[in-house]
């Protein structure tokens, strides 16, 4: 039997997955291009890694109050991971929409220290007595392990994708303005702040069950590696923005496929895979500088 | 007829850069905002506009609402590698009068080619923003403004960077745009030669010095006031009917 025989023989095991992975490399693709053209490509890392700190927290609360998570049925739903791990995003999403107004503390450390403090918070809470069972589960969700995915996280990815889809649709302009030229943006009477809040929000909330639903590393890759990737090769934004997408949902595809076939990381697949995206823009720099 | 005022108004970020000072925007002038590099122009500039709250006193708009402002910021704060077209960048100064939800309508589009058509860069429309020149990039900011349709024309360091021929020239672009949209212009420089001449009223501007005095253009276009703000000695002379100042070698006198 072929290796892509073996593949589709097994497709009960990873549509969900598969769709997940499509759906977070079309999403995230989308959303990288403004990320990478903001140049903040470490506010997806740290969003990932604050949703993280929700869905650790979750568990840490759950076992505090003596909840079984591996009990669905037990777990009441305002102490479930995910709305912890959306609270966190967005709250970190509204705290790095704020100008710190200090010359001593520019935007990008403010992410890097939400991004240090979030990783130290999962690894304190990670090797807390009272959730050492939980561990492994949270280390799935922040290192990336998109083997299994419930058809729950896909529809909850689905409907933050669409919830960031009408969000862009809706104010596309107005986000394209504040990002590419906030102050003049706010001298027109554009309001600055409140756009930029609605644009980290929709990245935050897109991230957040991302994470979930993928992993950390391949969030964090699909923000960055497609969106660079089309913006080496193209000079329109609508076609960077179509390029971005496709390069995410054929990493993401592909990047499966890798892992089932050669027993990889799935994660680790679709960031090596989105990598390769990397090759032609490189070329064209590296032609360009040889001129 | 005023569009802005500050009146008793205290600049500054945490300390205040400059004494209380009174300041009017008049419809149809034109105010250069003059000073040394460092000087608390641009402070000066963003609590006009309302971006940097006062410290004290107040900003008044006497028409009861604050004026149309198309504004032409510092371009090397603008990030010209973005995927942009000229024309997606002149489209941005639309955003304020179509509101949120709706899309550019081919009014706006042909709205902005005009601008660019009037500024003279029409054929630029389609060319993507990295490929322009430094000038070229500084008409397509000031295209945008117009688009915006403004009372009030606002140009921070318009001439930075620019030879002396290109600076006429966008001098004279602005002043030929005053007159064909009856604007009002602020223009923030520390290039003497391009407010001589050109503004009809003038502010002086020195943090270090505790410096702000306000007035018609002929009164404050002179030696021993530029002299005052730049440390230096300065002469002013009429050539070709054109003003020119230059800074000599002695201190003030």
């Amino acid at each position: 039997m072929s290796d892509f025989s073996d593949f589709w023989a097994g497709r009960d095991l990873w549509r969900e997955p598969m769709i997940a992975g499509i759906l977070a490399g079309a999403i995230l693709g989308y959303i990288g291009v403004f990320i990478v053209l903001k140049r903040m490509v470490f506010v997806s890392a740290a969003l990932s890694e604050i949703s993280g700190v929700g869905v650790a927290f979750a568990f840490w609360l759950g076992a505090v109050m003596g909840v079984n998570p591996h009990q669905h049925a037990e777990v009441p739903v305002l102490l479930e991971a995910t709305w912890f791990s959306l609270l966190f995003a967005c709250a970190a999403a509204a705290l790095f929409s704020f100008q710190p107004g200090h010359r001593k503390l520019a935007p990008e450390t403010i992410v890097g220290l939400g991004y240090i403090i979030a990783s130290a918070l999962v690894l304190a809470i990670l090797n807390s007595p009272r959730i050492a069972q939980e561990a492994h589960a949270v280390g799935d969700i922040l290192f990336g392990n998109a083997v299994t995915v419930p058809r729950s996280q896909i529809y909850a990815l689905a409907a933050a994708s669409l919830a960031a889809v009408v969000v862009h649709a809706l104010f596309f302009k107005e986000l394209l303005f504040v990002s590419y030229d906030p102050e003049t943006a706010v001298v027109q009477g554009v309001g600055v702040f409140k756009y930029e809040l609605l644009l980290n929000l929709a990245t935050a909330v897109v991230i957040s069950v991302a994470t979930r639903a993928v992993g950390a590393l391949p969030v964090f890759a699909f923000t960055v590696i497609p969106a660079a990737a089309a913006l080496m090769i193209t000079e329109r934004l609508r076609s960077t923005i179509v390029l971005s997408v496709t390069f995410g949902v054929v990493a993401a595809a592909l990047g499966y496929y890798a892992s089932w076939v050669e027993q990889l990381p799935t994660g680790a697949s679709m960031v090596v895979v989105a990598s390769l995206f990397l090759v032609p823009g490189l070329l064209k720099i590296l032609r360009r500088n040889a001129v | 007829m005023e569009l802005i005022r500050l009146e008793g108004a205290v600049i500054g970020y945490k300390t205040p850069l400059l004494p209380p000072l009174d300041l009017a925007v008049r419809a149809g002038a034109t105010l250069g905002v003059l000073g040394p590099n460092g000087a608390g122009k641009t402070a000066l500039l963003k609590s006009l506009l309302g971006l940097l709250p006062l410290m004290g006193g107040r900003r008044v708009c006497p028409q009861g609402r604050a004026p149309r402002v198309g504004y032409v910021p510092q371009r090397d704060r603008l990030d010209m590698s973005w995927p942009l077209t000229v024309l997606d960048v002149v489209l941005m100064g639309r955003v304020c009068m179509i509101g949120p939800i709706r899309r550019y309508t081919a009014r706006d589009r042909s709205a902005a080619r005009d601008a660019l058509q009037e500024i003279g860069v029409g054929d630029l429309a389609d060319r993507p923003l990295y490929a322009l020149s430094g000038g070229q990039h500084q008409k397509v900011l000031i295209a945008r403004a117009i688009a915006a349709e403004p009372e009030l024309l606002v140009l921070d360091e318009p001439t930075s960077a620019m030879d002396p021929a290109a600076e006429r020239m966008l001098l004279e672009l602005v002043a030929r745009l005053k007159q064909a949209h009856n604007l009002s212009v602020v223009l923030v420089t520390h290039q003497l030669t391009a407010v001589a001449g050109f503004a009809t009223d003038v502010a002086l501007v020195d943090r270090e010095r505790r410096l702000f005095q306000v007035g018609p253009a002929h009164e404050m276009i002179d030696p021993q006031r530029l002299g005052q703000l730049y440390g230096r000695e300065v002469r002013v002379a009429q050539v070709g009917g054109q003003t020119a100042v230059v800074i000599g070698d002695g201190a003030a006198k």
